[in-house]
């Protein structure tokens, strides 16, 4: 028998048998397969909430679970038939914790391509709803940190800084945290490019365009580098965002 | 193909000729070819790209993931700079920033709180608060809407007969229709704001860049659906696996679609197709060996302008031998 979105359905609880005779009837083939049911008794509605306090996750109670924003998700496509954006706004809203907790690993997959949020008929925000519920998963410890929040608050710290990121020191700054050995200068104590441990991919492509005699380009981002592009009168400014920001937990969790 | 952008055509115009230019920080970094040719199409087609002084990065993905109001923040402020120098328009050649800027626009516009918020917050933070709301659009919106594949043809010197583009839009271009306002169904009375389907391009088969290159001599190949397929995108250093088959599907399709090169709109998308293509063929994946380019240096060179002019030598997949097999430069 067809399953429905099998990958909702834990493996353990899937019984598959080569020969099945009920009552002396033999009906392998399409009836051979069974799900055992299940109980459930946590629900914490608390979780909805929470969410809804969120103002990106004000609009998860008008999804209907038509399943158009899983049926749109790249990641759900290409990548991991576990990765569900209506089944995690379901689950949110049910607060089933423990269901959305099994599945932390593939959570934080989403691209951010906005084809759910695109396609929703009902005007859920799709992406910033998972964006929400992720959010208070963390709140609640419930998911660990995972690899791109560690680069968003990574650039995050860069905007604050200075007002502006720079990519070249976003990258090398990155690879440093990935724990390769990164050299820096003495002085203003950035990365040097390409000096030290990098990975042999990156130290290719660095070849390009020195083969190619493009040594504007190297100065140019050299420069960058060690002078990072800053707003003016960012100081005050600053202040304000991180007020705003302390608020929100962000230093926090 | 032809026939089909014929019976789409939109009105013209609309947006104004001379705009807010919110170059954003990749464009005065790695992607500054992006930056130089987009100034020489503006010049070519007589738009006058007004630069935001002092501006601070939009935030991208990264930083709305974390924070919505530090985000709203940024964005306000810069909105805030526009009204400044006199704007209600700004052009973002950024997918990310457009994005963002839209993002901003949509929650300043359908949530009272949220505007109010912001205003008090930047007047704490010493920037003007906002008045009246700018609307931000892509580049390439404005290139189509205020001089459109007519002028285009009439500037083409030098039209790239023969070159076979795919042109790739990556996500945010047209996405979500509540940011971009390319399209309005569902969602409740606050959301609803006026659409702006005259000026937006159409939200699931988007064409501008592909009428353009069109006018400028060049032939589009099929390149649906990955015209609009993530890169992985704000993932793309810190979940390598995800961006690496995404990137490979967008390669593979244009390759086996016969496209001779790729036409970018966003420096992010661009630099994440050259990174993974080089790693793809380091690994020796079949059929990923099609390189980038920036749609702004192919008019460029359609322009009449010259390699080193749009600064080709920047791109790190190296269109420079394809289109030179072409005698383009
Ligand atoms: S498309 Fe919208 S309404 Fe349908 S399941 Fe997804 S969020 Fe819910
Ligand atoms: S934004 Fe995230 S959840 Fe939505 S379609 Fe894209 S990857 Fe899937
Ligand atoms: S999206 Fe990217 S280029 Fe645009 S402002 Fe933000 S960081 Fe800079
Ligand atoms: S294609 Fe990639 S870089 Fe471009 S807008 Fe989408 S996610 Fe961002």
């Amino acid at each position: 028998m067809a399953i429905h979105e099998r990958s909702l359905v834990d493996p353990e609880r899937v019984l598959r048998k080569e020969r099945l005779v009920i009552d002396g009837i033999d009906v392998s083939g399409d009836w051979n397969l069974i799900i055992l049911p299940r109980v459930i008794e946590d629900y914490d509605l608390s979780f909805l909430d929470e969410v809804l306090e969120q103002p990106e996750g004000k609009t998860i109670l008008q999804c209907y679970q038509c399943s158009y924003c899983t049926a749109s998700c790249p990641v759900h496509n290409y990548w991991d038939e576990r990765y569900n954006p209506r089944h995690f706004i379901h689950l949110a809203r049910l607060g089933l914790i423990d269901e959305l907790q099994k599945r932390a690993d593939v959570m934080w997959r989403c691209v951010s391509c906005h084809k759910c949020t695109h396609r929703c008929p009902k005007g859920v925000l799709v992406e910033e709803v998972l964006k929400a519920i992720l959010r208070v998963m963390a709140k609640r410890g419930i998911i660990e940190e995972y690899p791109s929040k560690k680069f968003d608050k990574f650039f995050l710290e860069s905007v604050y800084e200075y007002g502006r990121i720079e990519d070249g020191e976003l990258l090398f700054g990155w690879i440093e945290k990935q724990g390769y050995q990164v050299v820096k200068d003495p002085i203003l104590k950035k990365p040097i490019p390409f000096m030290g441990g990098v990975p042999e991919w990156l130290k290719q492509l660095a070849v390009k365009p020195i083969k190619s005699m493009n040594i504007g380009f190297l100065i140019l981002n050299a420069k960058h580098m060690l002078f990072h592009p800053r707003t003016k009168n960012w100081n005050r400014f600053k202040q304000v965002l991180r007020k705003v920001m302390e608020e929100e937990g962000v230093f926090t969790h | 193909m032809a026939v089909a952008l014929q019976m789409r055509k939109p009105p013209m115009g609309g947006i104004g000729k001379r705009v807010a230019y919110y170059p954003g920080c990749s464009l005065e970094g790695a992607a500054r070819a992006y930056d130089v040719s987009t100034r020489i199409v503006a010049k070519e087609l007589g738009l006058e790209l007004d630069y935001l002084e002092d501006y601070n990065c939009c935030g991208a993905m990264e930083t709305k993931n974390v924070t919505f109001w530090g985000t709203m923040l940024l964005n306000a402020r810069n909105m805030s700079l526009a009204k400044k120098q006199g704007h209600s328009v700004i052009v973002a050649p950024c997918n990310g920033c457009s994005f963002s800027l839209q993002r901003a626009e949509y929650f300043l516009e359908t949530d009272k709180k949220v505007f109010e918020r912001i205003n008090s917050l930047l007047k704490e933070g010493g920037v003007d608060p906002l008045t009246e709301i700018p609307h931000t659009y892509h580049i390439l919106e404005w290139f189509y809407h205020e001089a459109g594949p007519e002028k285009v043809k009439e500037r083409t010197k030098k039209p790239l007969k023969g070159l076979k583009v795919a042109n790739y839009y990556g996500c945010l271009y047209t996405r979500p229709h509540f940011y971009a306002r390319t399209y309005s169904h569902g969602g409740t009375e606050e959301q609803e704001r006026p659409r702006m389907r005259e000026t937006a391009d159409d939200d699931e088969h988007p064409y501008y860049m592909e009428a353009l290159l069109e006018a400028a001599g060049a032939t589009n190949v099929e390149f649906e659906p990955m015209h609009t397929q993530c890169c992985g995108g704000p993932h793309s250093l810190s979940d390598e696996q995800v961006s690496e088959k995404f990137v490979m599907m967008i390669l593979q399709t244009a390759k086996r679609n016969g496209a001779d090169i790729i036409a970018t709109e966003c420096p992010l998308c661009h630099a994440s197709l050259e990174m993974y293509r080089h790693r793809l063929m380091m690994k020796g994946v079949p059929d990923v060996d099609v390189p980038a380019a920036y749609f702004t240096q192919l008019l460029g060179i359609a322009f009449g302008y010259g390699a080193g002019d749009v600064k080709l030598k920047d791109n790190l997949s190296d269109p420079i031998p394809v289109l030179k097999r072409l005698g383009l430069v």
